[in-house]
């Protein structure tokens, strides 16, 4: 399952779920309806609905987790609905039922950029502030956009690891995802950069392409390994990649002597961190991001915030954000997952 | 045994028809044991539809169907194995990529005996067995080799070995001998002898009657997909049988009529090739028909295939009407102006997936296109003269070919070349398969098409017909002529004997 | 033409004449290809099969290629095509998960069981439709292809079986070697052993070859064409199943696309092997060792320095190239035997 992920021209906001392969479709038998009404209107407590892609997806277990805890520490009240399957208005309806009920704010993650927008602006002129996280809708439709990370972010901290698991210097290569995905594209690139600029010693001698695909990224790994005697390290900038590449290297000679970093899943990689294949990688917290989701959405409806560039509001222990151009507030700089706390995540 | 009176095969007003096409109306035939009963009727009378339902490949629409007294109703070809009944079809069913053996053995192949090889297949036994059946027929064919590349005779020989080995009690045969050479049909005849003495009961189906004057002892005639009468042979006559064969009188068989000779058309010299033919040279004139006669196998056919650019060949020169042909380029050889009716129709004439009228208008098909484009209409208007003049038995020139009788579909071929207006038309085997009231009709054709200035070079393996119809006979044996016979001076001794003569022994 | 001389027997023992028949073989060639790109890799980077992981995914990797080509070419010599085998083998790896997740302690033969359950259930389903309602196999696993993908997509979601799901044991099998012989190549060498066996000296197998070669003609003999190609869809199927549990041993995953576009490469390695698109000829052993040839020039061309760009095309040349030798070769051995055939009737 693919979609199309659309790059908005300022804040570089990225769709990255989509491109990474990790939202997705429908589990088995989610009930279709929130299990908790919307929770009501009135009285003092904040009521902060959210609304992920589709239920039973662990990742968005994991951010409407963070959400919720957020919510309860602040003292509202926290709901959760969403559709079985992802489908570009299978969301509509939960908006409409949740603007009805006058929530005071939605936490969506979008399915699609444009068919939200008219329940979204019904939603916004009955009164409910709207956030997107995850995954953005029109700037046109929302009040505010919780980015995860940013391109650099991204290419930075692998550089980062890769550098430190090899001594920074020694030849690395890149596994990325098909040859046109143009994520992993614009990262490679400033990944390039990076390393030219500050990373003399490390020589990138090769970027080979797995498709997204099991039995390639795995292949082209066997293949890389045996057409660069010397290499030292693999950066892969997919989720599928990665996994395959620590299951490649996790049984063959060179576990141990060549590092492997990048952006990978707890769950895939646990494994593999635990037997020592893999000493670290990155991707973003999304029980962080859905706790900034729900504090950046109590400070719009409490009017500390109003989505212009500048504003500022502080999210529990997170600490203090700032709200950046178009109305996206920035999570920070991608997680980094290893041994000491990977044994605390569960998607 | 009451089996004296019981026939073995007892069919009773038979029929099956196939959408609005009836192929039998009502079919009877009764055939004892130890009995070889022919099978005649003109081409598209419903001999073969006959022979299916009684092999359970076609289910019967009514009638009634006994064997060994018992009402049966096969349902497929295995049923009717295994009630002891063998049919070697008109057309031979062969797997081109197995093995002869294997071929013959198809579906009860000879498992071996003991612990570890009870579920194998006994190769040497059945090998063993294959060759066997060869020496019965006289024949000489690796059982190991694929059948891919046989010919004719020789895939006719193995449906025979295939037959007989079933060791069935009622044996049908589908024009077995068409393909056959003399030898060949002899020695079919002496098993066949043997069979009706061991008891078993024969159906035999051919257009030649002096066949079935020598072999069968019962005749039954059909028409029309109708039982018209059972004599026996001893009783009856040729004409008599042909006469309830077409229901009318047939005329002279073999219509010659003196055509004027002239220009010559075809100039062959010195055409080689290693191993098949070599040195050979002659003309055909325009009007005249050349008959190309000797043994099967003698190199008649491949000659013919050389002319004509299907094969390449080692050396020599192919000149039609002054001009040289190209070797090995049959397109070249139809703008020049020849035309081929092979001897294979089923497999090198015919699309058999096609309709008639398609297959008719094939070759022309440059001719009658509009602006590049041809109909349907086009097609049939081209096709129709020619199907009505050979009674190719059609209802309908869309009708798929494949579903035609055997004979049927030969006309097809031929009316398919006559439609190019050749100069010299090459014809292989001319009326093989085909009725004596058709074989009337197609000499007649050639004859009037010489009057009209064509040049024709005829193959033929029956005497009496190259005798009838040519005016020049070349005898070839052994790839070679070694005889230039003019009509007037041939007589069956004369070219029997250049066919023959110093091979070890005369047939 | 004499007529009382009987048969000639062979001039050529039964041991000179496999001989003959190997050296002039389809399946020879290939292999020699195949020995010369593993040669020209080795020769250029020798750990390509000189080290432990080289000689280990040099026998590994192509093994689950190497099922799904043996059940192809069962199917394909019976003038059918099985395109839903990449489907199958999706399923039957996420099921294999599923099985995990559900029992961690699932003892390895009953997974191995269940994947090939599962396969000849699906494989029964297309050999059902285009052998009892002649419906072209092309059409039929065409369909159940995106079918059973689209069944898999709604269990599956976005949901992976990642390695943690999958007990020690069994993912250790993916790698586990006997004798520097890694078991699952093993696993598919015994069943291509007794796949090869049973075309070649049974009658069933026989009777496939012959439905290939000729449908009617099968038909007029009175073989049961119908239960033929119904088992050879079963037997493809549940070779798929196999296969499905074959990767999740050796990849420790399995998602809505695992297998997806292996159905085309099982088809290609078969034609590669030099097996008749139109059926009735061709060995398991030809399918076999084009599967190996398939994956180990996907392996070596990185090696030998052609790039992930161009490897599509070279193995597109490579099927054009065996279906065009095919070509020839039939041709030439069809005059070859309206020769033998002219010769010993000379001879006579
Ligand atoms: N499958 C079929 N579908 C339609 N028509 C058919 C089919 N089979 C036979 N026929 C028609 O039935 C008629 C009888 O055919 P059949 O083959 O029985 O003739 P036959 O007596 O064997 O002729 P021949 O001597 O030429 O072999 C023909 O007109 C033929 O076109
Ligand atoms: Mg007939």
């Amino acid at each position: 399952m693919k979609i199309r992920s659309k790059r908005y021209a300022a804040g570089a906001v990225l769709a990255l779920v989509a491109s990474l392969g990790l939202a997705g479709c429908g589990s088995d038998d989610s009930s279709t309806a929130g299990d908790s009404g919307g929770g009501g209107g009135g009285g003092d407590a904040t009521t902060v609905t959210f609304l992920p892609k589709a239920l039973g997806n662990p990742y968005f277990d994991t951010s409407d987790a963070g959400g919720k805890k957020a919510v309860d520490e602040f003292g509202g009240t926290y709901a959760e609905v969403g559709p079985d399957t992802i489908g570009p208005d299978t969301q509509v309806s939960f908006i409409d039922t949740a603007a009805q009920q006058g929530v005071n704010a939605l936490v969506v993650s979008g399915n699609d950029p444009q068919a939200l927008c008219d329940s979204l602006n019904a939603a916004r002129d009955a009164g409910t502030k709207v956030v997107t996280f995850d995954s953005d809708v029109d700037p046109t439709c929302r009040d505010l956009f919780i980015n995860q990370a940013t391109a650099e972010g991204i290419a930075k901290v692998e550089v980062d690891m890769i550098a430190e698991q090899i001594g920074d210097s020694g030849e690395v290569a890149i596994l990325s995802a098909a040859a046109n995905a143009t994520n992993q594209n614009a990262w490679i690139k400033i990944m390039e950069q990076e390393l030219a600029d500050n990373h003399p010693d490390i020589k990138l001698v090769d970027t080979v392409y797995g498709d997204d695909d099991d039995q390639t990224s795995f292949d082209k790994t066997a293949a890389l390994l045996s057409d660069h005697p010397n290499l030292k390290g693999i950066i892969s900038p997919t989720t599928v990649g990665i996994a395959a590449a620590a299951r490649y290297l996790s049984t063959s000679d060179a576990k141990g002597k060549v590092a492997l970093t990048g952006l990978g899943t707890p769950n895939q990689m646990r494994d593999y961190v635990e037997d020592g294949t893999v000493t670290e990688f990155a991707l973003w917290n999304p029980g962080d991001l859905g706790y900034l989701a729900a504090y950046a959405a109590k400070a719009l409806v409490d009017g500390d915030i109003t989505g212009a560039e500048g504003d500022k509001f502080t999210a529990g222990e997170l600490g203090d954000f700032e709200v950046g151009a178009d109305a996206t507030v920035l999570l920070g700089e991608p997680y980094r997952f290893n041994k000491d706390n990977i044994a605390d995540f569960d998607f | 045994m009451s089996a004296a009176t019981t026939p073995v095969l007892e069919l009773r007003d038979v029929s099956k028809s196939f959408g609005p096409v009836v192929a039998l109306r009502s079919g009877s035939l009764a055939v004892g044991a130890g009995s070889i009963h022919a099978l005649v009727g003109e081409n598209g009378a419903g001999k073969s539809t006959l022979v299916k339902v009684v092999a359970g490949v076609y289910r019967r629409d009514g009638g009634e169907f006994r064997l060994g007294g018992q009402p049966v109703d096969f349902a497929s070809t295995a049923e009717s194995k295994d009630a002891g009944v063998a049919v070697i079809y008109q057309e031979p069913t062969l797997f081109p990529d197995l093995s002869v053996t294997e071929n013959i053995f198809m579906g009860r192949m000879p498992l071996g005996s003991g612990r570890l090889s009870g579920r194998r297949i006994d190769k040497g036994a059945m090998h063993a067995e294959a060759t066997a059946l060869f020496q019965r027929l006289g024949v000489h064919i690796d059982p190991r080799r694929p059948a891919l590349g046989l010919s004719i005779a020789d895939q006719q020989i193995i449906e025979i070995a295939k037959a007989i080995s079933l060791d069935a009690r009622l044996l049908i045969m589908d024009e077995p001998t068409a393909a056959l050479s003399g030898n060949e049909v002899a020695r079919l005849f002496a098993v066949a002898r043997s069979l009706r003495d061991e008891g078993r009961a024969l159906v035999f189906i051919s257009h030649r009657f002096d066949e079935v004057f020598e072999l069968c002892d019962t005749v039954t005639v059909m028409r029309d997909g109708s039982y018209i009468s059972t004599d026996r042979v001893a009783e009856t006559t040729e004409s008599q049988i042909v006469a309830k064969m077409v229901g009318r009188e047939v005329g002279d068989l073999f219509p010659k009529t003196v055509a004027e000779i002239g220009e010559v058309v075809l100039d062959v010299q010195n055409l080689e090739t290693a191993g098949e033919f070599h040195g050979v040279s002659f003309q055909v004139r325009a009007g005249e028909i050349v008959g190309l006669a000797g043994l099967v196998g003698a190199g008649r056919s491949e000659i013919a295939r050389a002319v004509f650019g299907v094969d390449a060949y080692d050396a020599g020169t192919v000149t039609l009407a002054g001009k040289p042909v190209p070797a090995h380029d049959p397109r070249g050889a139809i703008r020049a102006g020849m035309a081929f009716v092979p001897e294979d129709r089923r497999q090198q004439g015919l699309v058999i997936q096609g309709s008639v009228g398609k297959n008719i208008a094939s070759v022309i098909r440059s001719r009658i296109s509009k602006s590049g484009l041809i109909t349907a209409g086009s097609e049939y208007a081209a096709a129709r003269p020619w199907a009505d003049r050979l009674e190719v038995k059609t209802n309908a020139l869309d009708m798929k070919a494949a579903t035609m009788s055997g004979g049927n579909q030969q006309k097809v071929v031929i009316a398919k070349w006559l439609a190019t207006n050749p100069k010299l038309l090459i014809i292989d085997e001319p009326t093989r398969g085909i009725d004596v009231g058709t074989k009337a009709e197609v000499h007649r054709l050639l004859s009037e098409l010489a009057g009209q200035g064509l040049a024709i070079l005829m193959i033929s393996s029956e005497l009496p017909e190259v005798l009838g119809m040519a005016d020049r006979v070349l005898v070839v044996r052994e790839g070679q002529i070694t005889a230039d016979i003019a009509r007037d001076d041939a007589t069956p001794e004369n070219v029997m004997a250049a066919a023959t003569r110093s091979s070890e022994k005369a047939s | 033409m004499s007529t009382d001389l009987l048969v000639e027997p062979s001039r050529q023992s039964a041991g000179q004449r496999a001989l003959t028949t190997f050296l002039r073989s389809r399946e020879l060639s290939i292999a020699i290809v195949l020995v010369l790109i593993v040669i020209a890799a080795t020769l250029k980077r020798h750990t390509f099969v000189f080290s432990h992981d080289g000689w280990r995914d040099t026998l590994l990797t192509p093994s689950i290629l190497l099922l799904l080509a043996v059940g192809q070419m069962v199917v394909i010599v019976t003038r059918n095509v099985d395109l839903s085998v990449g489907s199958v083998l999706g399923i039957t790896a996420y099921a294999t998960g599923k099985i995990f997740i559900a029992n961690p302690d699932t003892p390895v033969v009953l997974v191995f069981a269940a994947g090939l359950l599962i396969g000849a259930v699906l494989g029964a389903m297309n050999g059902f439709l285009v052998a009892f309602f002649r419906v072209p196999a092309l059409v039929v696993t065409l369909g159940t292809m995106y079918a059973f993908r689209g069944y898999l997509t709604h269990q599956a979601g976005s949901k992976r079986i990642v390695a943690g799901d999958i007990p020690a044991n069994f993912e250790k099998l993916g790698t586990q070697q006997l004798l520097t012989v890694p078991v699952l190549t093993l696993i598919g060498l015994a069943v291509l052993a007794v796949v090869g066996y049973y075309l070649h000296t049974a009658r069933g197998g026989r009777e496939l070859y012959a439905i290939g070669s000729d449908p009617d003609a099968a038909h007029l003999y009175g073989l049961n064409v119908g239960r033929r190609v119904f088992g050879a869809f079963v037997l493809s199927g549940a070779l798929a199943g196999l296969a499905g549990v074959f990767s999740v041993a050796r990849y420790a995953t399995a998602f809505a696309g695992t297998g997806r576009d292996l159905e085309l490469q099982a088809v290609a390695a078969v034609v590669i092997g030099g097996v008749a698109i139109f059926g009735g000829s061709g060995t398991v052993w030809g399918a076999a060792i084009g599967a190996f040839l398939l994956v180990t020039i996907n392996r070596a061309l990185p090696i030998l320095g052609i790039s992930d760009f161009w490897q599509g095309a070279v193995v597109g040349g490579l099927i054009i190239g065996a279906i065009v030798l095919d070509r020839v070769l039939s041709l030439r051995r069809a005059h070859q035997l309206i020769e033998a055939r002219d010769v010993t009737e000379e001879e006579g």
